[in-house]
């Protein structure tokens, strides 16, 4: 099956590592351009030249997503650049934490705020595409209790309400707008190696929890989110996507 | 019987390439020209021989301890909190001994042996009391808080009247910056000069006003030592304490050795370069963070810069907070500086707290020992004296005693073990371990001499493995 994702233009948003850095080399490796930001830039760096090797155009920046104006300015010059914008993935996100209220404002900021922002800056770009495709990372501790109660989950279930409402908005641009949910994913440099080194109960009760007994790989919430922004998805919108290798419990109807 | 022959041929270049120490970037410490504190020592020279695995289980190398070590050195009493009105006392053990350390009328601190002089009777069980005199339970001879004769009953049935001592046998004892220490030397130096540097060092940190928060004793199935070189390095972290790989750097240490005592630098605040860096802050590095008054929530710059910026802060609003951190350098308000007071007293000293640990052996099975861990916190001022914990003494396992300390004591057994199996020659200390080779070089010198260097690498002691 084609996806038919040659010659689409991407933005991503905080893919150096992980899920994002995953995203970005499975759109590349299938033939969609590019354009992704990070806060580290030697990082940014190796991301870029490691895509180019796929042969499409790549366009990288470090970028803080709270700093609402330079975000927006990276958007419109990464949009240019690309020529256009297809497909946005807001992937950033403040990660977890209960530290204080201060999370609630940053997690507001980071994975809300820079979702908005950006679908809005984007937006007309997007319409512009004919196939223009959101897919909004968020997570099943939006869908099921997990860790306490955080800012990261009440916004990472705000983002799925967002995502439904966007796609009753924009549908007859033909704009889709879809979210994905994965679950515990384990990279190298992500949150579930610091816990397994950390916290090793929690990461083998974690680990129990999925039937088969292993983490998700960032590539596997890759194929998803490559799907449902590809036009093969032409059908799919306002829809949240579960990809947790049956860590959740709850049935859904 | 005969040895099977050694037909394995490991390959250099594998083991060497799959044993490589990560490379780092060192930290950023505050150069000793700023803060003499942080001055290197050079290195000493104590060779690559093998620590004799007999000295962790032999009782005669144990009983040389004691007779020419133990009752040679400055002891760790306790802290000056516990000694604040006349007649607060604690009752702390060394070995067969017991000893009484007495708050004074005029405010001196004095240490006597805690046995009666009728029939030897111990006066007071181990711990931290207050009393009005010491009277034996025994026959009901009492003695001041200065240790003399109070009152004998019926002392006229003594016709060789009483004892011509005065009273209690009394010990060295000296107080240093919010601690009493004794010694069983009548002769030993003044313990200023035993702490050395050390007392230097320390000064600034204020111990006096730091209240204790933890007081415990465990019993651990292993040799003092076993102990002791445990927390004399930090090449263990990424085995037994991987969490901490989240936390310090476990590589760049700044190690010193010193006439008897030593020391590492070990930063806090920071990743080690065994792992790589998280999208988010490490959970303990928060904990730093806050106890600071930082707020994680509110931090944006990269985990690197987290170290400085704590340091920065805490330079900011250390005054505001009722801290004194004037007497104290940059990386001293984040880092571990963790010091072995020889023999048996290792302090993880840092600017708002003091982990001390204080490691006695058994009074007669080198297979065990003695467990003591202190947390002090100090106390902002214009803060209330928080109440004392209560003391806890327990064995291994049966409560925990911290994630870490656990990890430790868990991991200990076994190295105990190991030093009574013929499938092990000695301890094989690298560069990472330099403190367990001096600790050990401190020790054989007051075993056998300074002269008495033979034995130091000649596997155990001349006399005591007999």
């Amino acid at each position: 099956m084609d996806l038919g994702l040659r010659g689409k233009k991407a933005i991503v948003t905080g893919a150096t590592k992980g899920i994002g850095r995953a995203i970005i080399e499975l759109l590349a490796a299938e033939g969609a351009d590019i354009g992704f930001c990070a806060r580290n830039e030697d990082e940014v760096a190796e991301t870029v030249v490691a895509l180019k090797q796929r042969g499409v155009n790549v366009v990288g920046s470090s970028v803080n997503v709270r700093d609402a104006e330079a975000y927006k300015t990276w958007l419109e010059a990464t949009t240019a650049a690309l020529g256009g914008c297809d497909i946005f993935v807001p992937n950033v996100s403040a990660g977890a934490g209960m530290d204080s209220e201060k999370n609630w404002w940053r997690s507001f900021e980071v994975d809300v705020l820079h979702t908005v922002r950006g679908c809005e800056t984007l937006m007309e770009a997007l319409k512009a595409s004919g196939q223009g495709a959101v897919v909004i990372i968020s997570s099943t501790n939006a869908i099921e209790t997990f860790g306490g109660p955080m800012a990261y989950n009440a916004m990472k279930a705000g983002l799925i309400n967002y995502a439904k409402n966007l796609s009753q908005f924009v549908g007859r641009h033909n704009v889709r707008v879809n979210t994905v949910c994965p679950g515990p994913i384990y990279f190298e440099g992500g949150a579930w190696e610091m816990i397994k080194g950390t916290n090793q109960k929690f990461y083998e009760a974690t680990e129990k929890a999925m039937p088969n007994r292993r983490f998700g790989s960032p590539e596997e919430v890759a194929r998803v989110v490559a799907f449902l922004a590809s036009p093969a998805a032409s059908l799919i919108t306002g829809a949240n996507v579960v990809a947790d290798n049956g860590y959740t419990k709850g049935v859904r109807y | 019987m005969s040895t099977p022959p050694d037909d394995r041929h490991p390959d250099p270049e594998a083991l060497a390439a799959a044993s490589r120490t990560p490379v780092y970037k060192p930290v950023r410490r505050v150069p000793a020209e700023q803060s003499a504190v942080n001055r290197k020592e050079p290195d000493p020279g104590l060779g690559h021989a093998l620590i004799p695995k007999e000295r962790y289980t032999s009782a005669a190398f144990a009983q040389l301890e004691w007779e020419r070590m133990w009752t040679k050195v400055w002891l760790l009493g306790g802290h000056l909190s516990d000694l604040r009105e006349a007649g607060d006392y604690i009752s702390t053990e060394i070995g067969r001994e017991s000893v009484l350390l007495v708050k004074q009328q005029d405010g001196a601190v004095r240490a006597f042996y805690n046995v009666c002089r009728h029939r030897g009777n111990r006066l007071r069980p181990s711990g931290v009391s207050s009393a009005e005199s010491f009277k034996c339970q025994y026959h009901h001879w009492e003695y001041h808080l200065d240790g003399s004769f109070k009152r004998i009953p019926d002392l006229d049935t003594f016709p060789q009247g009483a004892p011509e001592c005065r009273g209690l046998r009394e010990l060295r004892c000296e107080v240093w910056n919010g601690f009493a220490w004794f010694s069983l030397d009548p002769e030993a130096m003044p313990l200023l000069e035993y702490l050395g540097p050390v007392a230097e060092h320390l000064a600034p940190y204020h111990f006096h006003k730091m209240a204790l928060k933890k007081d415990v004793t465990v019993e651990w199935d292993c040799n003092w030592k076993t102990s002791v070189d445990a927390f004399n390095e930090s090449y263990h972290v990424q085995g037994i304490h991987p969490q901490l790989m989240w936390y310090l750097h476990d590589l760049d240490l700044q190690i010193d050795c010193y006439e008897r005592h030593n020391r590492y630098l070990i930063p806090f605040g920071t990743l080690s370069p065994r792992v790589r860096t998280p999208n988010t802050i490490p959970e303990p590095i928060k904990v730093i963070m806050k106890g600071a008054g930082m707020d994680p929530a509110d931090y944006d710059n990269p985990i690197a810069s987290i170290r400085r910026d704590v340091q920065q802060f805490k330079r900011k609003h250390g005054a505001s907070q009722g801290k004194d951190y004037s007497g104290l350098n940059d990386d001293q308000l984040t880092d571990d500086y963790h010091y072995t007071i020889f023999p048996n007293v290792q302090v993880n000293t840092h600017a708002d707290d003091l982990m001390l640990f204080r490691q006695r052996p058994h009074p007669t099975n080198p297979d065990k020992m003695f467990y003591d861990v202190w947390v002090l916190e100090l106390i902002p001022d214009g803060h209330e004296w928080p109440e004392r914990p209560r003391h806890t003494d327990f064995k291994f396992g049966d409560k925990s005693i911290g994630l870490v300390l656990d990890q430790d004591a868990a991991n200990l057994p076994g190295v105990q073990e190991g030093m009574h199996s013929a499938g092990i020659d000695g301890l094989w200390i690298g560069a990472q371990e330099l403190r367990i080779r001096h600790f050990h070089k401190v020790l054989e010198d007051y075993l056998y001499g300074p002269a008495g260097s033979d034995a130091r690498g000649s596997g155990g002691p001349p006399t005591a493995a007999a």
